[in-house]
């Protein structure tokens, strides 16, 4: 017979068992390995393939990954002080907008940081590869050699029509309407009320052509091979990727927003050493020349970069010859705007 | 053996398990996240301000609230007659339009919004069923839109309100309907006025469960709505994990529960306790 004292205790027991087989076990963190995040897709393969299972091999370690990437799990987990992740791939204005979340780099680890161009290297953060938000169509829409060739032309709805997809946040969006409203690539930035208020003017220009505002990477390439959007902005390495499975799609730089995968390690991480290790290999050049012959997102190494054969050039954002029509995206003002102006932004998106 | 056991533990005795377990996994994070909605450096109360007094807020507030009603009054309308057809079937009927309720719920809300995309595309299987059916001239923007929103959501709680109108009607007496019918009504008259108001709670139960879950909707809209189809749960989802700001974030969390719980005051006025939990 079960005594009532003895029931309770039962039920009492049955109930916290699994909260506390769930509670974090200190010393857990060091049993792991190093854990890398990073946004999935052809991004994190190509990381996975070029940086991190050399940089594993040659270390003799194992290193875990993850994806994709999301700020509020990586706060939680900086702020826990317990986290998961030590390695992270962030979008640059986050190396801004998290630094309080985020390890300083110890460069005396990073030594391969003085061969990079200074733009790419911050105190918390170390672009490893390159890419660009750039303008992608679908080709039964428009010819691949006669579709938009500058956001001007994304916005002329008489010359291209259909329906477009823009990215969700105001990021790159600030950037592309001032760029289609005729500002100069040199006065994109700095960021001001006045060029705010002329870019949402620009936005709500566009606002009932865009079908979709996207939210995750993998969208645009399937919603324009798909046909459901004429044209969209999308990250280059996703299109590559898509074209070279054959899919109706074709892109531009002219008129890209170019930009930084940064690698980051996350406040707290036991693994702090080998993540800037890790980093360090990133951008050696040995293992930024393997960029070269995936052909999705580039290489920031210049002396890697410029070992490329003209095929290899043409795809590359810090080609001279794209990069020479292309704005750089400061993240710096990038990561200011998306704070400052969010409730406009989400005005914006509901007028 | 166990009624007998029962009876002595009494009732407080048997909830205690479920309600500790509630008070460490539910009670104590809902506290945190109250303290941290009071927690803005700019000031304690600066968030609930921001939200209530900025204009902008009370549009989201008043979407996704117009999206909760809308969804109910879709789902009551297309859940009664099936809950009806459900009641009226023989065994064999009954058991496979169960399996047609109950086996959309088992699978991720996720999957089920996703094969939505593909399936109200513009050039997906159902835009071309209509086109080729002679139906439509042109495909119908199905998706990124209210309409798409709609769809999906109606889709994933329709469940909630057959199950619980089913419920209600198969325990109306079947002799007030002969009785009705003997007394020389028309069937219409007899669904009108004796089953019709006999099924009520059924359907204030599933309206309100159907119009609490809307009320949280994340997925669905994020996925199959337009830039318009703003909720107030992605309102949180943008200040968690693209601002950062989660004073605001659980500020917003508190209002939408605050909201959430004066329906539930309204809505208990109407809808029996005993009516809720006779919905297995």
């Amino acid at each position: 017979m079960l005594t009532r004292r003895r029931f309770i205790a039962l039920g009492a027991a049955a109930a916290t068992a699994p909260l506390v087989a769930g509670l974090p076990r200190p010393g857990l963190a060091q049993g792991r390995p190093l854990t890398f995040c990073s946004w999935g897709g052809a991004l994190s393969e190509l990381e996975k393939t070029a940086f991190l299972e050399p940089f594993a091999r040659s270390k003799g370690i194992e290193v875990a990954h993850a994806s994709p990437t999301a700020y509020a799990k990586l706060k939680a987990m900086a702020e826990s002080g317990q986290p998961e992740w030590d390695l992270v791939d962030v979008g640059g204005r986050f190396i801004f907008q998290g630094a309080d979340l985020l390890e300083p780099l110890d460069m005396a680890l990073i030594p391969n940081a003085k061969n990079l161009d200074p733009g790419w290297v911050t105190p918390k953060g170390v672009f490893t590869s390159t890419g660009a938000t750039i303008i992608a169509w679908n080709t039964k829409a428009f010819p691949a050699d006669k579709g938009p060739r500058s956001w001007k032309d994304f916005w002329d709805v008489k010359a291209f029509p259909g329906p477009r997809g823009l990215y969700k946040p105001f990021y790159y969006n600030y950037e592309a309407a001032l760029l289609a409203a005729g500002v100069p690539r040199g006065e994109v930035f700095p960021v001001t009320d006045e060029k705010v208020k002329t870019a949402l003017a620009k936005l709500r220009e566009i606002k009932p052509h865009v079908k979709v505002w996207w939210t995750a990477g993998a969208q645009p390439p399937q919603l324009l091979s798909s046909g459901e959007l004429a044209m969209s902005s999308a990250w280059s390495g996703r299109i590559f990727a898509i074209m070279k499975e054959q899919a109706p799609v074709a892109m531009t730089y002219r008129d890209g927003i170019a930009w930084g995968n940064a690698w980051v390690v996350v406040k707290g991480s036991p693994h702090r050493k080998l993540a800037m290790e890790a980093i360090n290999y990133a951008i050696s050049e040995e293992a930024q020349m393997r960029l070269l012959d995936v052909g999705t997102y580039g290489p920031v190494l210049g002396a890697a970069a410029a070992k490329g054969n003209a095929d290899q050039k043409k795809w590359m954002v810090t080609a001279p010859e794209n990069a020479k029509d292309m704005l750089i995206l400061n993240e710096e003002q990038a990561a200011l705007y998306s704070a400052k102006y969010d409730a406009d932004w989400n005005r914006f998106q509901l007028e | 053996m166990l009624d007998r056991l029962a009876g002595r533990l009494g009732p407080a005795a048997l909830l205690l398990p479920a309600v500790a377990l509630l008070a460490v996994v539910f009670v104590l994070p809902l506290l945190r996240l109250l303290e941290l909605s009071f927690s803005d450096p700019a000031g304690a109360a600066t968030p609930y301000v921001e939200l209530l007094h900025d204009p902008i807020y009370r549009k989201v507030f008043a979407a996704t609230a117009w999206v909760a009603v809308a969804v109910t009054a879709i789902t009551v309308l297309l859940g009664y007659p099936f809950a009806l057809a459900l009641a009226r079937a023989p065994l064999r009927w009954r058991v496979i339009l169960f399996a047609c309720v109950l086996t959309p719920l088992w699978i991720s809300v996720l999957v089920r919004t996703f094969s939505w995309m593909l399936l109200l595309e513009t050039n997906g299987p159902v835009n071309r069923l209509l086109v080729a059916g002679g139906i439509v001239e042109r495909p119908l923007a199905l998706l990124f839109n209210q309409t798409g929103v709609l769809i999906g959501m109606v889709h994933v709680l329709l469940p909630y309100a057959v199950l619980p109108i089913y419920a209600a009607l198969v325990r109306v007496d079947p002799a007030l309907l002969r009785a009705s019918e003997g007394l020389g009504a028309s069937p219409a008259r007899t669904f009108l006025r004796v089953l019709l108001p006999l099924s009520m709670p059924g359907v204030a139960t599933g309206g309100a469960f159907v119009f609490l879950l809307s009320l949280g909707f994340f997925i669905t809209p994020a996925l199959l709505g337009g830039a318009s189809s703003i909720t107030l749960s992605m309102l949180i989802d943008g200040f968690v994990n693209e601002r950062l700001v989660w004073p605001l974030a659980a500020a917003a969390s508190m209002i939408l529960l605050a909201a959430t719980l004066a329906f539930l005051a309204m809505a208990a006025r109407f809808v029996a306790p005993a009516a809720v939990a006779e919905v297995r």
